[in-house]
């Protein structure tokens, strides 16, 4: 894939990332006490202790991998200074060359056409007297 | 099977190219192409296919304007900014619950800048591309040059040869 596409895709894993990380935390976050008036809300066991530790941590890694990901496809973006002028100009001594290269192929393959012809004649020339179907000179 | 309406019947204007076959002139010409803007099935499209700017999106624009932008480091100021302001959704997440909307409106503004600074790099990739295959014909003629060259001379040189042999014959 293409650099430009490649970092289009990566902004958009950065994005997926990011709310599946917020998704996830908010789904999975264990509750807490608001205020003293209330009970302590009761400690559900239900998640590993361990599982809701250690996803926060693994998921921003993979955020902050990402990003760096990012940075790194960037570094390696070929943009050429000079901008859209010079590329403008760039192209245009191309297509003069191209042409000039152009004009010295049809001429070699003109003449390499007319040597096959004369070539042709020869052989028939050559191929009618073996089988004597003229009377030789 | 489901009843369908059948297909409308083709336009009536075969009947004007009745003698084309004989008088190519006698029938109407094609229609010349468009230009502009045209409506296609009640929605309108342009013919001029150009990357609309962030303010006509009513989208604000983070990284400044002018003719020259600098666009790796464009990208990777807004790259660094994405990760400040997710840092920043996690802390009013934790502090003020209720005032996530702003800072996810923000996110999703970088997002969009990101992409619409990506997608202004794509005539530029384009021209690129240009430059590339130009060269790459140029090689290719410039070879072809060569090889008809090349066989040019060695067809003269077994002419040549051949009549040699044919005359000490």
């Amino acid at each position: 894939m293409d650099i430009i596409s490649q970092l289009q895709e990566q902004a958009n894993t950065i994005a997926a990332l990011a709310f599946n990380t917020f998704g996830t935390l908010q789904r999975d976050a264990p509750p807490v006490r608001l205020s003293p008036n209330y009970p302590e809300p009761p400690a559900n066991p239900t998640e590993d202790a361990a599982n809701v530790a250690e996803q926060p941590k693994l998921m921003s890694a993979a955020l902050v991998k990402a990003a760096k990901q990012f940075d790194a496809l960037v570094a390696a973006l070929p943009l050429s200074e000079g901008g859209e002028d010079a590329q403008l100009k760039r192209i245009s001594e191309l297509q003069v060359e191209n042409d000039a290269v152009g004009q010295e192929l049809q001429r070699q393959l003109e003449a390499a056409e007319k040597e096959l012809k004369q070539v042709q004649e020869l052989f028939s020339q050559a191929a009618d007297n073996c089988l004597n179907l003229k009377k030789p000179d | 099977m489901a009843a369908t309406a059948t297909y409308p019947p083709p336009p009536p204007y075969y009947k004007l190219y009745k003698d084309y076959t004989q008088n190519p002139k006698s029938a109407p010409e094609p229609p010349p192409p468009i230009e502009g803007t045209y409506v296609l099935f009640g929605s309108s499209y342009t013919t001029d296919d150009v990357l609309p700017s962030l303010e006509e999106q009513g989208v604000r624009q983070l990284y400044p304007k002018g003719p020259n932008i600098d666009f790796k480091n464009e990208l990777r100021s807004l790259n660094r900014e994405l990760q400040l302001h997710i840092l920043e959704l996690t802390d009013v997440l934790i502090e003020r619950p209720s005032q996530y909307a702003r800072r996810v409106e923000e996110i999703s503004l970088i997002f969009k800048n990101l992409h619409h600074l990506l997608n202004s790099l794509r005539p530029h990739q384009a021209r690129a591309t240009l430059i590339h295959i130009l060269e790459l014909q140029i090689q290719r003629r410039k070879q072809a040059v060569e090889d008809i060259k090349r066989r040019r001379e060695e067809a003269q040189k077994l002419l040549k040869e051949a009549l040699g042999t044919l005359d000490g014959h």
